[in-house]
């Protein structure tokens, strides 16, 4: 049934049905051509024949003596008697039939039992009977003549022309049905070669990529957008893969300390204050496991498809002030100014979620200051939306970390150092807020003098963004 | 036996390190690869613990760096677990590889390990005449019989039985058994060694007057 349903078989099977018939199309046109044009020679012959006849069947002179004519009209030369009679194995005969109904004259080469035509004024008629071909006419006088010859040797060489053609037609369709084969061999290797590198990927070999051909064709371009799409899915796959392994990295950190802890504490008798020193370090260890595990359901809510809850118009700048307002004591305890200047400026989004965006910001700008630094919140408004920035007068971000920081668990710094929730997620998390907003973040930075982000968000979201608010740009 | 611990994570290294000081060994501390890099290429350390992401100069670094001029034990510790990650680390360098999160145990293990291999010892247990020394469990015996040692005697006793046959300055005893912490006086050593020899007989700790010490 396979066989049945292969491209392949049923492109070839409909090429050879094709070939099958134009070849006898042609053969048989041929034939027939050949057939037609050799008894157009065999009936001219008989015509001419007919003409001697005829002419000899009219008196040569009028009969002076007005006796009745003989029965036998017909007087030929011996030089026209030649063509009928003349030698053995003649092929040629005619047969005339007098007014009355009577036979007149026959040459001795005529077969018998040759039946008068029907009568049938006019020129000249033909009629084949058996392997014989013959011109017959009724003369104005009432007469029929009738000329005739013998066609089985030209019957026998149609015959064979017939075979000769069937013979070239069946070499003719074997070697189209091979060239076929090998054309559809050859059109169809593309696609077992991308049938085989698809198997290969869906096992799991993800690097597989489809061998080039020749790029102009349309199984080229398919391979290409395959291919395309190949690498995408392996990168996509990779920053999962990434993703994962980094948040597993994350939290084999504070699980080791845990472990650590509790296996030293419990390894003998401790005074009271050496197990609370213990119990201490095992709960700021599961609070870090805590704020990570929020930032990665945060971020996998933003991965999958869920619509963010409500949005409203809010006012940016009231957002701002409150956010400063709860980072105040992370401040203090830095010893870093915060300074905020806004006016109102309204955009579309969800408040409890730009929360989180600004004081994502507001705290790197906190936690990545030097020691008496400040940071300046401002907010405005702007046309279309509302514009905030924040700029801090920390140690800057490097060149080289700009493109990077707003990927998940980048550290410009490689380390956990720091520890209280600096997971390398907050300004994924704040990227992920603002996308789905259909906002826009960017970053200028001076390494040694401090950095400057700022954030744009619209006050009316086009109306075909937002069904795919929540949805990431990664996967 | 004295081992330099290189982690950033603060909370890890208090508890690694003093659940190292408890199994007896002499332990420094460093938060940082080049505070750890200065350490460990001035203090002959018998074994280095080192975490792989450290700020300032990370593990892989530390670690080419020291392998510069130092044959240290290292056992690298890593969140990563991916088998290229361990084969980096130990092509780079490092004797042992644990990732975390990891039992206290195992880290005790794999350090008397690189130790024990990095002298060319193989087993847990020295004997020397008739006094046995079972290095895991920290624990010794003369003729069959149990004998109760201080921790300190018994990390004397362990690191001289670790160099059989050598002569052990008393530069070389103070390097290996105190950490930068200890204020131990000098004559502190010889109440330890005249304490073992009352313990174990007379015999067993051999004095190289201007030397030091050895055991036979």
């Amino acid at each position: 049934m396979k066989f049945f349903h292969s491209v392949r078989w049923r492109l070839q099977l409909w090429h050879g049905l094709l070939l099958v018939l134009a070849l006898a199309g042609f053969g048989f046109t041929a034939w027939e051509l050949q057939r037609a044009n050799q008894l157009g020679r065999v009936d001219r012959e008989l015509e001419q024949r007919m003409g001697i006849i005829e002419g000899a069947m009219r008196p040569r002179k009028a009969p002076a003596d007005n006796t009745p004519p003989p029965p036998d009209k017909l007087r030929l030369t011996p030089r026209e008697q030649d063509l009928f009679d003349g030698m053995p194995g003649q092929i040629f005969y005619y047969i005339v039939w007098l007014g009355g109904g009577t036979k007149g004259t026959t040459s001795a080469s005529a077969p018998v039992g040759v039946p008068r035509p029907e009568r049938m004024p006019g020129p000249p008629a033909f009629r084949s009977r058996g392997t014989f071909r013959e011109c017959f006419h009724d003369t104005p006088d009432g007469d029929c003549v009738l000329v005739g010859r013998d066609i089985g040797d030209e019957l026998v060489g149609s015959l064979r022309a017939a075979w000769l053609l069937a013979g070239a037609g069946a070499a003719v369709l074997v070697l189209g049905l091979a060239g076929g084969r090998w054309i559809a061999a050859r059109a169809l290797r593309p696609i077992a070669d991308i049938s085989a590198t698809a198997a290969m990927i869906s096992n799991g070999e993800l690097g597989q990529r489809i061998r080039p051909t020749d790029s102009e064709s349309e199984l080229g371009q398919l391979s290409r957008d395959l291919n395309n799409t190949f690498a995408r899915l392996q990168a996509a796959f990779a920053r999962q893969a990434q993703f994962t392994a980094d948040a597993s990295h994350e939290l084999r950190t504070p699980v080791a300390v845990i472990l650590t802890q509790t296996q030293s504490a419990l390894a003998r008798e401790r005074p009271a204050a050496e197990y609370r020193e213990s119990l201490d370090a095992c709960q700021r260890a599961a609070q870090r496991m805590r704020g990570l595990i929020e930032a990665l359901l945060l971020l996998a809510r933003f991965d999958s498809k869920e619509t963010p809850e409500s949005l409203e118009r809010c006012d940016l700048s009231r957002i701002a002030t409150e956010s400063v307002e709860l980072l105040e004591p992370l401040a203090n305890e830095k010893g870093i100014a915060v300074s905020v200047e806004t006016t109102p400026a309204h955009c579309m989004g969800n408040a409890g979620q730009l929360a989180q965006a600004v004081s994502n910001i507001v705290g790197n700008a906190i936690q990545h200051n030097r020691p008496g630094g400040s940071v300046r919140v401002a907010v405005h408004a702007e046309a279309g939306g509302a514009i905030l920035s924040v700029t801090d007068t920390g140690r800057g971000i490097l060149p080289e970390d700009l493109p990077h920081i707003f990927e998940r668990f980048y550290r410009a710094e490689k380390s956990r150092a720091g520890g209280q929730g600096h997971s390398g997620l907050g300004l994924a998390i704040t990227q992920a807020i603002v996308d789905a907003h259909g906002g826009k973040i960017d970053v200028t930075s001076k390494p040694g003098e401090g950095s400057t982000f700022v954030l744009r968000l619209r006050s009316e979201i086009p109306f075909d963004r937002a069904p795919h608010l929540g949805q990431s740009k990664s996967l | 036996m004295r081992i330099l611990l290189i982690e950033d994570e603060a909370d890890l290294l208090s508890s690694l390190a003093k659940a190292l000081r408890e199994e007896g060994y002499a332990v420094d501390t460093a938060a940082d690869g080049e505070e750890g890099l200065y350490k460990a290429w001035e203090v002959a350390y018998d074994a280095i613990v080192l975490d792989v992401m450290l700020p300032r100069k990370d593990g892989w670094e530390v670690l080419r760096h020291l392998r510069e001029s130092k044959k240290t034990p290292v056992l690298m510790l890593t969140a990563r677990d991916a088998a290229r990650d361990r084969v980096r680390g130990l092509d780079a360098g490092a004797d042992d590889y644990l990732v975390k999160p990891f039992d206290l145990k195992e880290l005790f293990a794999r350090l008397r390990a690189i130790i024990r291999r990095a002298v060319g010892q193989t087993l847990n247990v020295i004997e020397i005449g008739n006094v046995s020394i079972d290095t895991a469990a920290r624990r010794v015996t003369l003729s069959g019989s149990p004998v109760a040692l201080t921790a300190r005697e018994y990390c004397l006793l362990e690191f001289l039985a670790m160099h059989r046959g050598e002569t052990v300055t008393r530069t070389a005893l103070y390097e290996h058994l105190f950490d930068e912490d200890d204020d131990s006086l000098s004559n502190l050593l010889d109440v330890h060694v005249s304490n073992l020899r009352k313990k174990l007989g007379r015999e067993l700790i051999a004095t190289r007057r201007g030397h030091g010490y050895s055991i036979g």
